[in-house]
């Protein structure tokens, strides 16, 4: 009845690879085995093994709800975009398991209008400007003379250190800092008096290039696992 | 064959729009239904907030520090450090309530600052300074919008309220300035929030976020005080307050007094937008 094609044929079977071609990637990319194939680059220091989604939480939403909550947004009728796939990776996300009472510089800090020159240098608001991941590394900047935003009118009274806080930034030496100054001030351990008595800069640059932790291996505060994470996470979710 | 080809092109498109359609988008994240909501402005929210501040930050200068010294207990800058147990002094106490708003999800920023602080990363530059000069003469507070920011923002005096407030600083080892006395502006607190207007639920979400920081840093003095080595400088946690004995109040009870010196003037605050609209309607309907 019908006359049919002679090139159907190869159109059917070409059809029939793609959808498994397709199948097969929608099936093994989201396996744990993986990941370090999908990852863009190796995980931070401290980061090795944790799983892609400890980060990279589910959007909210089902992914034709996140399209049509897009859609809406391109055309005006929603005031907010939607997460796709996953959420974005922010502050929060690195607060969850690095919460502090104790930090000395919280992101939140640099919020404040009076920062407003020093964040348009380094933009201390944001975890990832210093500890951008997938770099296989602690710290991505590559020198670690940052504090002279902040502090470069420093008085220090009663300085306790040989060689005066006043002479180090004359000299510009802001590289010295983070030989007795921990940024976030979770380690435990003594700071020196004296400047030969300080860790070397040597030290400290391989620290944070990802090395030993050359100021001490006691912390007052430890980040959460990814068990204990889920954990918390799960506990929250059941209320 | 090209019509029946568009035919069906059009009918797959068609059902896609409507399977998308018909799951509905991903909700939105926002507090309100619709600008109708929003009934407060921001200045008197966060002028509302400054002033359950105020109290809070007298009552714990007052009632916990300054009472508490006389009773031997210790407040210091690293009073988190190990070695060190003492308790956080009142500025610090109040950058413990302002880090644990940013961890909700009130977008509310609460900043200290002065002229001559102890601290020189907490001295006002710029906009700010000037503003401060303002505050210093009038003791008015001051409103604007900072524009980099896009964040509406207040500014309210910081009073030398009690003894421990001028003593501390006039005898601190940092200190830049020696001869502050009571009543003097030792400083400003800086409020900063994304809208200029807010709902029922937005202002409510304010003030809770700021109560709920004030119990946290509390509770984290509390429990810095169980990790004391030695169990004789250890205060006795419980009802009474330092001026009764070597006593410190619970979270709970701390909170509690807070909140029976600020809730009236709050709610009169919230109350007030309501009778406002009321007394509006009334003035519509009698025209």
């Amino acid at each position: 009845m019908f006359n049919k094609n002679p090139l159907r044929k190869r159109q059917r079977i070409g059809s029939f690879i793609g959808i498994g071609i397709g199948l097969i990637i929608y099936i093994i990319l989201p396996l744990k085995q993986t990941e370090s194939f999908l990852s863009l680059g190796p995980l931070n220091t401290g980061h090795e093994g944790l799983s892609c989604n400890a980060c990279h939480t589910d959007a909210k939403g089902n992914l034709i709800q996140q399209i049509q909550s897009n859609i809406s947004y391109t055309f005006g009728m929603r005031k907010t975009k939607a997460d796709f796939g996953t959420e974005n990776v922010d502050n929060k996300k690195c607060i969850e398991c690095h919460d502090r009472p104790n930090d000395r510089h919280p992101t939140h800090r640099f919020l404040e209008p009076r920062f407003k020159e020093a964040i348009a240098n380094i933009n201390a608001a944001e975890c990832e400007t210093c500890h951008k991941e997938h770099n296989d590394t602690r710290v991505v900047l590559k020198d670690a003379a940052f504090c002279v935003n902040c502090h470069y009118d420093l008085e220090v009274k009663n300085d306790p250190i040989d060689v005066p806080h006043e002479q180090l930034i004359k000299n510009k030496q802001w590289n010295t800092c983070l030989q007795c100054h921990d940024f976030h001030g979770n380690h435990i351990y003594k700071v020196a008096e004296k400047i030969k008595d300080t860790i070397p800069l040597k030290q400290i640059q391989e620290y944070l290039k990802g090395g030993t932790d050359p100021f001490s291996n006691k912390k007052k505060y430890k980040p959460l696992t990814e068990e204990e994470w889920i954990k918390i996470k799960n506990k929250y979710a059941k209320k | 064959m090209n019509h029946l080809k568009t035919k069906w092109i059009f009918l797959l498109t068609s059902c896609i729009s409507i399977i998308i359609q018909s799951c509905g988008g991903v909700p939105e994240e926002t507090s309100s239904n619709g600008p109708s909501d929003k009934v407060f402005a921001v200045a008197d929210i966060l002028t509302l907030v400054a002033e359950e501040n105020d109290i809070t930050r007298t009552l714990y200068t007052k009632g916990i520090v300054g009472a508490g010294k006389k009773q031997g207990l210790k407040f210091d800058e690293d009073w988190q450090d190990d070695e060190i147990e003492a308790g956080p002094l009142p500025a610090l106490f109040l950058r413990g309530i302002s880090s644990d708003i940013r961890k909700s999800d009130v977008p509310l920023g609460l900043y200290l600052g002065s002229d001559f602080p102890i601290n020189a990363s907490n001295k006002f530059q710029g906009k700010q300074a000037e503003l401060f000069t303002k505050i210093k003469a009038d003791q008015k507070p001051q409103h604007f919008y900072e524009e980099d920011q896009k964040l509406y923002t207040s500014m309210f005096a910081d009073l030398a309220v009690a003894a421990p407030c001028v003593n501390c600083h006039n005898d601190h080892k940092s200190t830049t300035k020696t001869d502050w006395k009571l009543g003097d502006v030792m400083g400003a607190t800086t409020w900063q929030y994304p809208s200029d207007s807010l709902s029922y639920k937005e202002a409510i979400g304010v003030i809770n976020a700021y109560r709920n920081g004030t119990k946290a840093i509390y509770n984290a003095y509390l429990k810095e005080i169980a990790a004391f080595k030695i169990d004789s400088t250890k205060p006795q946690i419980g009802k009474n307050w330092p001026s009764k004995g070597f006593y410190l109040p619970t979270a709970e009870v701390f909170i509690d007094s807070v909140r029976k010196l600020a809730s009236y003037h709050s709610m009169e605050t919230l109350l007030l937008v309501e009778r406002k609209d009321q007394n509006t309607t009334k003035d519509l309907a009698s025209n």
